[in-house]
């Protein structure tokens, strides 16, 4: 009996020495720079060749995204993107242009997110996103013209200015300038996830310049995310992101400038013009959405940018304007709030840290 | 005058000795420099282990613990942290020890108890420095090397005791 | 050989079933404790990546300055005791710079004018992407 017992033991001891050696999972990860920012892909369960084809084909409508939607670059030709020529078209008047079919869903579904946020989030004012020189690759603090941006706020362009008919669109409001900053990222996220599951990829990890959505799982385990602390290289919590959800975080360490000791970030206040400095960040989770529904990926982009710019008292109420149930504020002196689902969830990467949640 | 006579038995003798024994190699250790501060052969523990087998567990404590006091007085670390270190590692390696004489000796030999008496060495050892001396986390950083180390000479120590308690006892 | 023979010997006769258990079983928990211990707290390596090219995996405990190019000028990577940092990006917001010492696994800093990362690599990863 006791020679039974000892090689019993012997036998579990072996076994979990093998445990401690698995082999690697089958995961395939790519970095890429597309869209100027960050592109991160993970695929799992899927061979090599199979998730690079996958990823090249997910990385080229990045890529053709980027060059119709992007704010402030011309094509190798010197003609402007196509949002670029709508821009153009907004600027001098009145007669209506044609668009493409997505292009118009964009802008309606934009309108709509717009208008729920009271116009904190506001894709229209793309002349004050270049007033503060954040319309470039390469920015640096600005020479602060306080008289242009009081006229660039009084002329008070909004997503309800512009009309759209079928594909057919004009602003009433001339200064009008859509920038798609603060939405493109997200838009891009539920393409991504719609071509995986067209190529019939079960298991992957998109990440574009910060935001990220989940297909699947990681192996045995779901997708696991860190979220970025606000001021330190790290992470400062960690969660796991389910099948379909999707997680936006809007901080002021994105763009920013320093200029006499204050910060001044990419994220603008409509009403005031100025960059909003009682925020450091504003973290979303979103779960799946029904179809014809604006999607995860979406609301994870725009959802955090009028909660950022709310003022600390009214972030929670914005927050429930769109249904967000998982959120989590940094404010300026670094105090963390969260929403009790959200606290469930998350794992601190340090001990002993303080929050406290939203009623 | 009224003069006490202590009987001594020949046993007396024996551990007296030993534990005379065990104090010198403590010594010889502690003059011997080491690689890293805390890896050491505690050949000492062989002494131990030798009692342990030869007299019992009390026996053994008795020459364990008057080991680690009269060796700290000798090199005038008493009550330094040394002292403390060597103390706590003493104490958690012969409750160890004492758990250990409880397996089964067909299959768990003088090798096994050196092991683990050894693990017992340095967790008290880590112990102390982690209550006390270095109160923060860093030293978790150590911990593999010392347990390589503490399997390493616990192995030897405990082949070597195995070969001498095979010898049979001298009898002066 | 004959010494050798007689070691082997010695070694079977004092060495018992529960002590050579004994002996693998830590064996496998000093294993472990290196596998805890080392990886996830202290990372070992940095990996240094220009666009969609690994540049290379360096250990951290050695001293070194990397030096890799991209499309914007040439960016300064400095390696030593155990961290990792840039040390000098030809780009405007120094944003990488700012980012400073790296030393536990998972963390990250990226010069994006440049296309340049650095990330810091255990055996384990805390988690599979970062939010940020």
């Amino acid at each position: 009996m006791r020679k039974v017992i000892l090689y019993a033991a012997v036998i579990a001891v072996i076994g979990f020495g093998i445990l401690q050696f698995k082999p690697k999972a089958p995961l395939y990860h790519s970095q890429s720079y597309v869209f100027g920012t960050l592109v991160d892909i993970s695929i799992y369960g899927e061979t090599d060749e199979r998730a690079r084809a996958v990823t090249n084909l997910i990385l080229q409508d990045f890529q053709h995204l980027h060059h119709r939607f992007h704010a402030w670059k011309t094509d190798t030709s010197g003609h402007a993107s196509e949002l670029g020529q709508l821009n153009e078209a907004f600027a001098k008047g009145t007669s209506p242009i044609e668009v493409q079919a997505d292009l118009a869903n964009i802008i309606r579904d934009a309108t709509a997110l717009s208008v729920k946020s009271n116009g904190l989030f506001n894709p229209a004012i793309g002349h004050l996103v270049s007033a503060w020189g954040f319309q470039r690759d390469e920015f640096s603090a600005v020479q602060i013209n306080q008289e242009a941006i009081n006229n660039l706020v009084q002329a008070a362009p909004r997503m309800t200015d512009i009309v759209l008919n079928k594909s057919n669109v004009y602003s009433k409001n001339s200064s009008v300038k859509l920038d798609l900053g603060g939405y493109a990222k997200g838009y891009a996220l539920d393409l991504a996830l719609q071509r995986l599951r067209q190529e019939k990829i079960k298991h992957a990890l998109v990440n574009i310049g910060g935001n990220i959505i989940a297909l699947g799982q990681h192996g045995q385990k779901p997708w696991r995310v860190g979220i970025q602390h606000p001021r330190a290289p790290t992470a400062i919590a960690t969660l796991d992101l389910a099948d379909g959800w999707a997680i936006g975080t809007s901080g002021d360490y994105q763009r920013y400038f320093f200029k006499e000791k204050q910060r001044y970030c990419h994220i603008i206040d409509p009403r005031t013009g100025y960059p909003v400095q009682h925020t450091q960040s504003v973290t979303v989770l979103i779960p799946p959405q029904s179809a014809h529904q604006i999607q995860a990926g979406v609301l994870s982009d725009v959802a955090t940018k009028p909660i950022f710019i709310a003022s600390p008292e009214n972030k929670n109420q914005m927050a429930k304007k769109f249904g967000i149930e998982y959120l989590m504020v940094i404010d300026e002196k670094s105090n963390i709030l969260i929403s009790k689902k959200l606290a469930k969830n998350l794992h601190w990467q340090q001990p002993d840290v303080q929050f406290s949640t939203f009623e | 005058m009224n003069v006490k006579h202590i009987q001594t038995t020949v046993e007396d003798h024996q551990v007296a000795k030993l534990a005379a024994f065990a104090i010198a190699l403590h010594m010889i250790e502690a003059v011997i420099p080491s690689p890293l501060p805390g890896v050491k052969p505690g050949i000492a523990n062989i002494i131990t282990l030798f009692v342990l087998y030869r007299y019992g567990f009390a026996t053994a404590a008795w020459v364990s613990i008057l080991r680690v006091f009269a060796s700290s007085l000798l090199l005038g670390q008493f009550l330094s942290p040394a002292f403390s270190l060597s103390l706590g590692g003493a104490v958690v390696s012969l409750v160890v020890l004492w758990l250990a004489a409880h397996l089964p000796s067909r299959h768990f030999g003088p090798v096994s108890l050196s092991i683990l008496a050894a693990f017992g060495h340095i967790a008290g050892q880590l112990i102390i420095v982690r209550l006390w001396l270095i109160p923060h986390a860093g030293i978790s950083y150590l911990i593999p090397i010392f347990a390589t180390a503490a399997l390493f000479f616990g192995l030897i120590n405990g082949l070597i005791t195995a070969k001498l308690i095979n010898v049979k006892p001298s009898n002066n | 050989m004959c010494n050798f023979l007689r070691l082997n010997n010695q070694l079977t006769k004092y060495l018992r079933l529960g002590d050579s258990i004994l002996i693998l079983m830590s064996i496998i928990g000093i294993i472990w404790l290196f596998n805890t211990l080392w990886s996830n707290e202290q990372a070992a390596k940095v990996q240094i990546r220009q666009g969609e090219k690994i540049i290379g995996t360096y250990s951290l405990n050695q001293a070194r300055e990397v030096q890799v190019k991209g499309p914007i000028g040439v960016n300064t990577i400095h390696i030593s005791n155990g961290r990792a940092r840039f040390s000098k990006s030809p780009c405007h917001n120094q944003y990488c710079v700012h980012q400073g010492w790296l030393n536990r696994a998972g963390q990250a800093a990226i010069c994006l004018p440049n296309q340049i990362s650095l990330e810091l690599i255990g055996e384990t990863k805390p988690y599979d992407s970062l939010n940020y």
